[in-house]
Formats: C-alpha cells, sequence, structure tokens
C-alpha cells in the first residue's frame, strides 16, 4: 500500500507519531473530518502472506526474528530496553499496525469502577472521564477493528449488539466454562478483534490456525494495517515509514512545530505541523517527550507536572497452567481469545488486596514451545524427556490472570545513560518492582486458577508466580486528570502545558484496570480525534 | 564459529539430552548437531549460549570417553556452571528437534505449519450459555 503524493515541505494540521492501534484510529478519525494528516512511523508495512504462520520453521522463528520481545527480535526498527531493573519485560511490535501486528486481540473492556478508583477504593486515582463517556467510541471501535462476542455478560454492563457471533469456544473452552459453572463463578465468552465470520475490507474468518501472535495470514486478526489505515489513507492521510521520530520540536513559546525524524536512509529531516500527536505507545511516547527537552521544556516536553514516564502500569501475569489426562489438541484455535472470567474483578477487602483480575484462558501450542516450557516449567532434558513431553503437549491449557496493577510512581521509563538504538538516540529504561498489592493478587489467582483447572479435570498444575516476558500492556506513563500538577494531559489528551500537543496511546491511562487495554486505548484515541474535529478548528489550514 | 571437533561433542551431547525414544535414534543421532549450528549462527544470544555450553564440557575426545552416566553428569555440572546459557541452548536444541517431520509423525502430530491450511472451526454452540445466563448482572456501579 502506497500513500499519495505529498509535499513534505507543507505544514500538515496534524503529525502522529506512531502507526499503531491508537495512532492508526486517530489519522481516520481526523482524516475523515478533512484534516491534513501525516503519520511518521519508524517501522514497516507487513505482509500477511508472509507472516511466519505460514514457515515450517515458525517455531524458531517465534524465539528469535519474530520474538514478541524487541530486544529479541531486535530489528532495525525496534529500538533496546533496559530492563536490569525491572521484573517485566516490555514487549511490543514496532511498524505499521504497531502492536496489534502480534496481539492476541482479545478485547474486553474497562468496568465503570475502573475509573473510580480512588472513590470506591481510596487508592490511586480517579480518571477525568467515566466509562459512560467512552462508550460510545467503545461502540465505534468495535465495528471498525471488527469484534466477535456476544451481550449480556452479567459482569459487564449492558453493551451493543456485536459485529459478529462469538468465536466458537471449543471442546477445551466448553470444559474449562463447565468448571467455573460447577464452582458457581462468572465466565463468558471473550469478546475478541478476530473475525467469527467474514468481515471489513479484505479479511477472511479465523481459520483457527492456532498461533495469533506472529501476525495473522487469513487477515481474520484485526491489526491496524487492515483495519483504519486503509481508510486514513483513502481519506488523503500520508503515512511515512521506515521513519524514526528524534525529537518534538517547539517554537519560542514552546508549542509543538513539529517533529525532527531521521528517514529509512538515515537523513535528518524535519516536518512541520500545527499539531503533534503523540501514538507511540506507553514507552515510545515518554521516551520521545524525555528527548524532547529543550530551553522551554527543560524536563522534557509537557513535563512541569514531572511525571513524564512515571507511574508506569503493566498487567501482573502469572501462568496457571493444566495437564489434562485426555488429548485437547490445544493447537486448534486462537490461543487466548476463548472465555474470561471475572469472578474476581471487584475489591473484596477479605482477600487482602485491593481491586482484582481477569482470568483469561489459553491454548498450549506446537511441542518445540510445550518442549521450551509452559508456565516457566522447560520439560526436562535426558530419560524423562519424552515422557514429560507427551504428557504436557495436547493436553495443556492455561488459565492467566489480567490483574489490576495500580500506579506508583518509582515504576518508570527513564532515559538510558549508555544503551543507544539503531540510530544512536538513547534507549528507554524501565525500572518496575512488583508491588505487595499485586503480588498478593497473583497469589490469590494461581490458588483460585488451580482451582478451577482441578475441577475442570487437570491432573498436573504447572505454575508460575509471575512470568517475565509479559509486558504486553504498556500504560500511565503521562497519565490524564484535571490537576495539572498531578497529570500530564486533560480529560481530552491535550497536554496541560502545549495545547497542540495529544497524547493518545496507553501513557494516558490512569489506572490499569484488569483487562486488556487495547479498546479502551482506541476509543480515548477516537475521543480526543473527535474533541480535536469539534473543538480545534484553529488546528485547520 | 564451531569447529569440527565440536560437532563430535554436539552431537554425544544431544543423544544425551534427548535420548533414542521408539523407533528414533537420539538427537544427534538424527543429525541435528549441523542444524543446531546453523539456527545458533543466525542470532548471536544462542550462539554464545551454544558456544558456553560446548565450553562447559570436558574436550571431545574425553566427553566421547564417558559412559553415559558420566556424560550426563557433566551436562549437569555445565547446566549448574551455566544455567542462563545452558536454558537457552536447550530451547534451540529442543526447537530444532521439533521441528523434525519424523519427530511430529512419533507424536501423531500433522505437523503442519498453523497457515496456510488452518483448521476447521467448530460451529458456535449457544447452549453453553444456559447457567450464567441466569446470573443477575453484578458488574460494581460507579
Ligand atoms: C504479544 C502481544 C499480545 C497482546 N495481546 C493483546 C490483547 O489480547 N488485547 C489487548 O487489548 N492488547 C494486547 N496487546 C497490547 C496491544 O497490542 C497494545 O495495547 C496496543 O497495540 C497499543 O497501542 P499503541 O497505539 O499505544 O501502541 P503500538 O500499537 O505499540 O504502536 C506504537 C507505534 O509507534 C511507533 N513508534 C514508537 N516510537 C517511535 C518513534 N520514535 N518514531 C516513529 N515511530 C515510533 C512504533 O514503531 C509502533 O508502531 C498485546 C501486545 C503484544 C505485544
Ligand atoms: S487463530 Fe485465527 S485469528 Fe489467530 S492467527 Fe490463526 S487465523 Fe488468524
Amino acid at each position: 500500500m502506497t500513500t499519495a503524493e505529498h509535499n513534505p515541505g507543507r505544514t500538515a494540521d496534524v503529525l502522529i507519531v506512531g502507526a499503531g492501534a491508537s495512532g492508526a484510529a486517530v489519522a481516520a478519525s481526523l482524516s475523515e473530518a478533512g484534516f491534513d494528516v501525516v503519520c511518521i512511523e519508524q517501522g514497516h508495512w507487513q505482509d500477511s502472506f508472509k507472516y511466519p504462520t505460514a514457515d515450517s520453521d515458525f517455531e524458531f522463528k517465534a524465539m528469535s526474528s519474530w520474538s514478541i520481545n524487541p530486544n529479541k527480535r531486535r530489528l532495525p526498527e525496534d529500538y533496546p530496553v533496559n530492563v536490569e531493573d525491572s521484573a517485566v519485560d516490555p514487549v511490543m511490535f514496532n511498524g505499521v499496525g504497531g502492536s496489534t501486528i502480534m496481539w492476541v486481540a482479545h478485547t474486553p473492556r474497562l468496568h465503570p469502577s475502573d475509573f473510580r478508583v480512588k472513590s470506591q477504593d481510596g487508592v490511586a486515582d480517579d480518571w477525568p472521564i467515566s466509562y459512560e463517556d467512552l462508550e460510545p467510541w467503545y461502540d465505534l471501535n468495535d465495528h471498525v477493528m471488527g469484534c466477535s462476542g456476544i451481550s449480556g455478560d452479567p459482569a459487564n454492563p449492558p453493551r451493543s449488539e456485536r459485529p459478529m457471533p462469538p468465536i466458537p469456544i471449543g471442546r477445551d473452552g466448553e470444559m474449562i466454562a463447565g468448571a467455573f459453572d460447577r464452582l458457581g463463578w462468572h465466565w463468558w465468552p471473550s469478546d475478541a478483534y478476530i473475525n467469527s465470520t467474514r468481515y471489513g475490507q479484505g479479511r477472511d474468518a479465523c481459520n483457527f490456525c492456532g498461533h495469533n501472535m506472529m501476525g495473522c495470514y487469513q487477515r481474520a486478526k484485526a491489526s491496524t494495517d487492515l483495519t483504519y489505515w486503509p481508510r486514513a489513507i483513502d481519506q488523503g492521510a500520508e503515512l511515512v515509514t521506515g521513519a524514526r521520530v528524534r525529537e518534538i520540536t517547539t517554537d519560542s513559546v514552546g508549542r509543538a512545530t513539529g517533529v525532527n525524524y531521521l528517514d529509512a536512509e538515515g537523513n535528518d529531516r524535519h516536518r512541520t505541523a500545527r499539531s503533534v500527536v503523540m501514538a507511540a505507545n506507553g514507552i515510545g511516547t515518554p521516551r520521545l517527550m524525555l528527548l524532547s527537552d529543550s530551553k522551554n521544556h527543560p524536563a522534557g516536553l509537557s513535563n512541569s507536572s514531572g511525571l513524564v514516564g512515571k507511574n508506569l502500569m503493566f498487567h501482573m501475569f502469572g501462568g496457571t497452567f493444566g495437564v489434562f489426562p485426555e488429548h485437547m489438541d490445544p493447537w486448534v484455535g486462537p490461543v487466548a481469545n476463548i472465555i474470561l472470567s471475572q469472578e474476581f474483578y471487584e475489591t473484596d477487602p477479605d482477600r487482602g488486596f485491593l481491586r482484582g483480575y481477569t482470568f483469561q484462558m489459553s491454548r498450549g501450542q506446537g511441542p518445540g514451545s510445550i518442549a521450551r516450557g509452559v508456565a516457566g516449567h522447560r520439560v526436562p532434558w535426558g530419560e524423562n524427556h519424552h515422557a514429560v513431553l507427551e504428557r504436557r503437549f495436547r493436553n495443556t491449557l492455561g488459565l492467566g490472570p489480567i490483574g489490576d496493577d495500580l500506579p506508583e510512581e518509582h515504576n518508570s521509563v527513564t532515559l538510558d545513560e549508555r544503551l543507544t538504538d539503531s540510530s544512536g538516540l538513547p534507549a528507554p529504561k524501565i525500572t518496575y518492582r512488583v508491588s505487595d498489592n499485586s503480588r498478593a493478587l497473583l497469589d490469590h489467582a494461581i490458588t483460585q486458577g488451580t482451582k478451577v483447572l482441578k475441577e475442570a479435570g487437570a491432573t498436573e498444575i504447572l505454575v508460575n508466580p509471575q512470568s517475565r516476558e509479559t509486558g504486553w500492556h504498556l500504560m500511565g506513563t503521562a497519565r490524564m486528570g484535571d490537576d495539572p500538577e498531578r497529570s500530564v494531559v486533560d480529560k481530552n489528551g491535550q497536554s496541560h502545558d502545549i495545547d497542540n500537543l495529544f497524547i493518545v496511546d496507553g501513557s494516558v491511562f490512569v489506572t490499569g484496570g484488569a483487562v486488556n487495554p487495547t479498546p479502551t486505548i482506541q476509543a480515548i484515541a477516537l475521543r480526543t480525534a473527535d474533541y480535536i474535529t469539534n473543538n480545534r478548528g484553529d488546528l485547520k489550514a | 564459529m564451531v569447529i569440527k571437533p565440536d560437532t563430535y561433542l554436539l552431537t554425544a551431547a544431544l543423544n544425551r539430552v534427548i535420548p533414542p525414544v521408539g523407533d528414533l535414534p537420539g538427537a544427534g543421532g538424527m543429525e541435528l548437531a549441523e542444524e543446531v549450528i546453523k539456527r545458533s549462527a543466525t542470532d548471536f544470544r544462542f550462539q554464545d549460549a551454544l558456544t558456553r555450553v560446548l565450553g562447559a564440557l570436558p574436550s571431545p575426545n574425553d566427553f566421547l570417553a564417558l559412559d553415559d552416566d558420566g556424560q550426563d553428569d557433566a551436562l549437569r555440572t555445565a547446566e549448574s556452571s551455566h544455567a542462563d546459557a545452558f536454558g537457552l541452548w536447550l530451547d534451540v536444541v529442543y526447537t530444532v528437534y521439533y521441528m523434525h517431520p519424523e519427530v511430529h509423525q512419533r507424536l501423531d502430530w500433522h505437523g503442519r505449519s498453523p497457515q496456510p491450511e488452518g483448521n476447521v472451526m467448530p460451529p458456535w454452540d449457544e447452549s453453553v450459555l444456559g447457567l450464567i445466563r441466569k446470573r443477575d448482572p453484578f458488574w460494581r456501579k460507579a
């Protein structure tokens, strides 16, 4: 796909940094509203027919050139991340579509209570917006991305009819659901941005190939290169790829004027714009804001609160896997878009921790990944190797908690003093500790998950108390709020310090909730885009 | 760069790590050492792990002179002195082994790549919701 001929010397209305989940949504919305939009993305377009799931060595690629971990993949468009002081490794994909190329596309929504954590549970902060404020954009996003699911879930407010029927939960899903039923605990088929039928332009139904995290050959999994970007480009948006933004530029009064970036050949370039929208994710965005310090912004861009890069949240994840006596053939069907349980979503003081978690069921995969380890339990080498492998392969299902990870200022993204990316720019350094609350939450989830798996018939339980390579959800590092001293952007994603700078990715989350964040990220991005359309006509030429 | 004598050492080590099973010889007997070396060369982390593990084992001649128990002991010593490298090396060895068609056959696994053929999507059966649909809404109002 190419973008239309554009004049790089012009001043665009809106310049977006990052072409992932949020950047694509903003580009489509603002180009539809008649804004002149340009997006700069450090990665490239992907060809779905070249995804490695069609290669016989896909299991090897999953641990090297197609690893979810940029520190292992190490492509020129990736930037390294210093994780020496972090209990979690952030994972992501850098390219058109961003991390939606690799995501699982499990798409629940935040609960109303997630927006009122301070009022309800006395910790963290309330969001400046509510669930009801976001609901119209959740619905819009469900339609553009394509959501399979079924309404009527008693754990959530009623929601509009899903555009497609649910992804069938399979015999294995029914087995785990049956266990939840017998325990009297909640479960529901997952909302998924995966086609259960043909939906969207050139997008087939899922063929249950079983491997979501290396791109979807069928184009059944929604990634924004397939959903929002074709619309945005049809509407005139320009997308520059292989181009790494190194700095947001500002004028003498500190307003954003555009970006300096390195093009695909490594040449230093400048693009001017009337406004800048940051969509580089919860690590890329604070990194770039810290890199953009200047006389007017000595602590980094839009950082008068000192909170840029602070309050980094992941979702704490620990593995509980059950080994079943019968064959489940768990490589059939999406890897973790099956069922969820929100029995333990809300605070119960008797449990010894605040907030809660969602259980997300997952399937095992091919024999190589099973041998390398389920829940961190590598199959032993030597005489026992074959017996253990055979017991686990075909027979392993998981139940993992997505746990609310409350914000703490010491969990942060800063600039590393030594490590640099392929362009020589300082890499981000992550400092992250698992809090006592998160630890207690994970321990609870492991106990309850074990109960469910045993009830379902598991004969062996494999536990990983806390998984490391699970920093899928990058949140909180430029939070929204009404108070400029306690937040970086306002409820519309507009910087408190710079009125033509907006942030639309997971950085703006005030708390993390206990669900996968991307529908919320995209709903926020669409809402900010509508705010710009309706209130910031001054940004249009 | 792994030199020839190390290929013998690697072959012998592979036979202990993934021993024979059924009709299949051990991973070394399946001539997977070259493939492990080739794959390791694609990524410096793997190459480094391979070099460290081989370096932590006795010389090829000494290792080959050991009986099975002695070779296992030598591998265990390398595992405890170089835990991370040994783990990564195992990951490569396992992945290479489980990419082999004869191994797939023995596991009675189709062994195909996930795409393009995929699998059959079963029908959606709404009756599974019978019980949970009866539950009253319980989300917390805000
Ligand atoms: C393996 C995996 C599984 C996941 N599963 C789920 C799931 O099931 N459900 C869910 O809700 N979420 C899931 N996620 C998370 C989800 O993918 C992210 O929440 C979402 O993509 C974030 O959107 P974003 O727009 O903030 O950033 P991204 O989608 O990460 O996009 C950011 C883009 O910015 C670009 N960029 C960064 N810095 C620069 C720069 N300096 N110059 C130019 N470009 C730059 C990057 O290259 C990237 O393309 C998963 C993620 C991964 C990695
Ligand atoms: S399981 Fe379905 S959605 Fe996932 S990669 Fe395969 S075809 Fe695509």
